[in-house]
């Protein structure tokens, strides 16, 4: 109960501030949608457009954050669009390609981590930007070896190259955390006490180092969340890509306020969620937080 | 005829490839064999298309999907730039150029079976020559001093002026006078913004569409109204084109030169060469308009001065800022206009750059240099800003080198990236934004008032009366040649004002697959895929 205020205190100070942020920059969506030179509006047409879209102040301030209460995002300046519509959209695909990206980043980290002559790997991913990647991987596999096409293509096609370039960077730091945390382990006294037992190598890896290697590492895994986030944005640019991510660039360069306010409002609730279930994990990992 | 012996000159020089649209693909077509019908044309576009209202679809993105979605009145002949028939199949104009009346082909229908007639043309154009406030719609720039369409009968449509408006008949023919229905015409701009709500009488109808990702078109069986000085009658070649948004610049030309995309928009300079050397087209089209250049405000309180303004002119290294940064498809300016541009007059000479000039001009405009190397007068530094025009090609680029330029004459240059809401807020702002970066490209006298008219896209911040009645006397002048002069007269004010500093001839430039035959341009460069064939 108190963790679902909590989080409910998060969305509402999310919303507010990027609510107060958005207004604060100078120009807004009305002025850039119109400012168009072929159009050539004058500032009295413009202001008459501008009061068609609603007013401002803090009556608007309510008017918005009671639609977003009952679900209503109100609508897309730059498209006219419902907002709803256009989250719809962009959703299932961004859902897809951080979903199969996070999965690839845990499989790559966990192979790494517990492969000692990968273990260099982390700290090169963690310095290559996940723009350079992309490009790297459309060039090498697409262009080069022609394995598989950037343009057309199956739907599952289209996602190899997004994935793998969104996973890398990703699986990184959880790599890091994870090797740090078998190597922090293995040298705990209840290892020695095991081993002296008679219990296998692997064994004794996968029943006790890698089970207190996995909470910081999990840890570290929720925290991720917000580059999967950041990177889904870089990722679906370069690829072309249709997700939330390209939806909130171009929202930024519209400054279509609707639109970016329901996706940072969006981006806070399953980051809450994220954590929530980290933390929810963490007792069944470790039978000393259950009680 | 010596405009045109010049011209073919300077694309030799400069050796100019495909600059004559329609020309070089259909020489193509002939090497190549005989057109085939059938097959998907893969097109890669840089940005998703904005708001396609017809009058906003000068933005090419919207003009290269408009163009196959809809028809003109008339059909400008990219080469000679003569007004010929296509939909209007005649039409007479009265001697003062304030009446015009087109006689409508038989048989043209819109994509959702209305006829295309003269109540549907009538419809259009009032929208374009007036807008319409309550539907939000504002009138386009290429209609000059509209007054009202009569509707003859159902193949005959007039247009009232109120005063001449020769540039009316090329105004028929370009991007923005699409037709479209009459429902389509009488939605609210929002409406009239999407594209499912487009509804033209083109040889492609859409399919498809991804917001933002992917438009499908495909061909219209029952089309055959091309212009009828096409060699090519009847429906497109091909079934269907898909349209591509792929924003990274080398994905576009890998994506090329790998296969996996047939055609290509906005292949930068520095991509060219790729694009050659894998033996592909390179089709860098010519947008005959106001040139690529840098536009100075004299409401700004440092470029009130002349002297100034012709300083920064003179001090301008044009040559230096086309040979270190573009190729020989972007043609150093010689001219406010294009050279292909109508109206145009040479005025390199005036264009010269010259250093020493500038520097002394800057002194006897009092403005002395400080310790740091940049100017002072009365304790005020010689500082401007201008920002990075994300639809101009390499635009920040251009401006940092033109930056380094200045600087050495002891100006500052400030070059801000500009994100969409400060640009939005500070571009009509002439202490903030000094100097505008841009280009407008019609093949009409009338874009050289669409650029500088206070009235219009005015990128200078006019308040030079002078200018704006020469702007006017030019759009309404009937006679050809008198308008040429007109237009001319324009081209060396502006120059003599230092409002203009021409950098170069902007061309857009597209990548075509070698399989890919039949590809043409209207006037400024938007193709048309009418006539395109795959091998």
């Amino acid at each position: 109960m108190r963790r679902a205020g909590q989080a409910l205190l998060v969305l509402w100070a999310a919303f507010t501030a990027s609510y107060v942020l958005l207004h604060l920059l100078p120009g807004d969506a009305i002025l850039i949608k119109f400012q168009n030179p072929e159009l050539g509006l004058s500032p009295e047409q413009l202001a008459r457009i501008r009061q068609a879209y609603g007013s401002d102040g803090p009556a608007a301030y309510l008017h918005t954050l009671l639609g977003f209460l009952r679900g209503d995002f109100g609508y897309s300046i730059d498209t006219g669009t419902p907002v709803v519509e256009r989250l719809a959209e962009a959703l299932p695909e961004t859902a897809k390609l951080a979903g199969l990206g996070f999965a690839v980043a845990i499989v790559l980290a966990v192979g790494i981590a517990f492969t000692p002559w990968l273990r260099e790997l982390p700290s090169l991913f963690v310095a290559i930007p996940v723009f350079w990647v992309g490009i790297l991987l459309i060039q090498l596999f697409s262009f080069r070896l022609k394995l598989v096409p950037v343009i057309g293509g199956s739907e599952w096609q289209q996602l190899i190259l997004p994935v793998l370039t969104l996973a890398i960077p990703i699986c990184a730091p959880i790599a890091q955390v994870l090797a740090r945390g078998i190597d922090h382990a293995a040298t705990q006294p209840f290892v020695q006490v095991v081993a002296a037992k008679g219990a296998s190598r692997r064994w004794i890896l996968w029943r006790h180092v890698a089970r207190n290697a996995m909470l910081p590492a999990l840890t570290m895994a929720g925290l991720t969340f917000g580059e999967l986030i950041a990177g889904s944005v870089v990722t679906e640019t370069v690829f072309g890509r249709n997700g939330v991510g390209r939806l909130t660039e171009q929202a930024v360069s519209s400054q279509d306020t609707p639109v970016l306010l329901a996706v940072v409002v969006l981006t806070a609730a399953v980051f809450v969620l994220v954590n929530l279930i980290v933390d929810l994990l963490f007792p069944i990992l470790d039978p000393r937080l259950r009680s | 005829m010596s405009r045109r012996v010049t011209a073919a000159v300077l694309l030799a020089v400069t050796g100019l490839l495909a600059a004559c649209g329609g020309g070089e693909p259909a020489a193509k077509a002939v090497v190549a064999g005989q057109p085939v019908y059938g097959g998907t044309l893969t097109y890669l576009e840089h940005q998703p298309p904005s708001c396609l209202y017809l009058p906003a679809a000068g933005f090419y993105p919207n003009g290269g999907l408009l163009n196959q979605l809809t028809d003109k009145l008339t059909w400008q002949n990219p080469e000679t730039l003569a007004i010929e028939p296509w939909i209007a199949t005649r039409w007479e104009v009265n001697k003062d150029a304030t009446e015009y009346t087109f006689h409508l082909r038989d048989g043209v229908t819109f994509s959702d079976g209305s006829p295309l007639d003269a109540s549907a043309v009538a419809a259009n154009f009032d929208v374009y020559g007036k807008g319409s406030t309550e539907l939000k719609l504002p009138p386009a720039e290429f209609v000059n001093n509209y007054e009202r369409s009569e509707v003859v009968d159902a193949r005959t449509v007039r247009f009232f002026f109120d005063k001449p408006s020769p540039g009316f008949l090329q105004g028929t023919s370009v991007i923005g006078a699409g037709l479209v229905s009459k429902k389509t015409i009488s939605l609210p701009y929002e409406q009239q913004c999407q594209l499912k709500n487009v509804v033209g009488s083109g040889p492609f109808t859409v399919a498809n569409q991804i917001v933002d990702k992917q438009i499908d078109l495909k061909a219209r069986k029952d089309y055959n109204w091309a212009p009828p000085s096409s060699k090519h009658q009847g429906r497109a070649y091909l079934d269907e084109i898909k349209i591509i948004v792929t924003p990274e610049d080398n994905v576009r030309v890998g994506a090329l030169t790998s296969g996996q995309a047939d055609f290509v928009r906005y292949v930068q300079a520095y991509d060219e060469q790729t694009v050659k050397s894998a033996g592909f087209t390179l089709y860098a089209e010519p947008t005959r308009g106001v040139n690529n250049g840098l536009y100075l405000r004299p409401s700004n309180s440092i470029l009130s001065d002349v002297k100034v303004r012709r300083a920064l002119q003179k001090g301008t290294n044009i040559k230096e800022v086309v040979d270190t940064l573009f190729t020989p498809s972007y043609p150093v300016a010689t001219s406010v206009l294009s050279h292909l541009a109508q109206g145009y007059t040479d005025l390199s000479k005036e264009l010269v750059f010259d250093p020493d000039q500038a520097n002394t001009l800057l002194d006897e405009a009092g403005w002395k240099r400080g310790a740091d190397g940049v100017r002072e007068k009365d304790g005020k530094k010689l500082e401007l800003g201008v920002f990075v025009s994300l639809p101009q090609p390499l635009s920040k680029q251009t401006l940092e080198l033109v930056a380094q330029q200045w600087a050495r004459l002891g100006v500052k240059l400030e070059v801000r990236p500009g994100d969409a809401g400060t640009l939005a807020v500070d571009i009509k702002n002439a202490e903030k934004t000094a100097v505008s970066h841009g280009m407008v490209g019609r093949a009409d006298q009338d874009v050289i008032k669409s650029h500088f008219h206070s009235a219009n896209r005015d990128v200078i911040l006019s308040e030079d009366e002078q200018l704006d009645r020469l702007l006017e006397e030019q759009s309404a002048l009937a006679d050809v040649a008198r308008r040429n002069e007109k237009v001319a007269e324009i081209q060396r004010y502006v120059v003599e004002q230092g409002y203009a500093i021409p950098l170069f001839e902007e061309p857009q430039v597209y990548g075509g697959a070698p399989t890919v035959h039949g590809v043409s341009f209207e006037a400024v460069g938007r193709p048309s895929f009418y006539s395109v064939w795959k091998s």
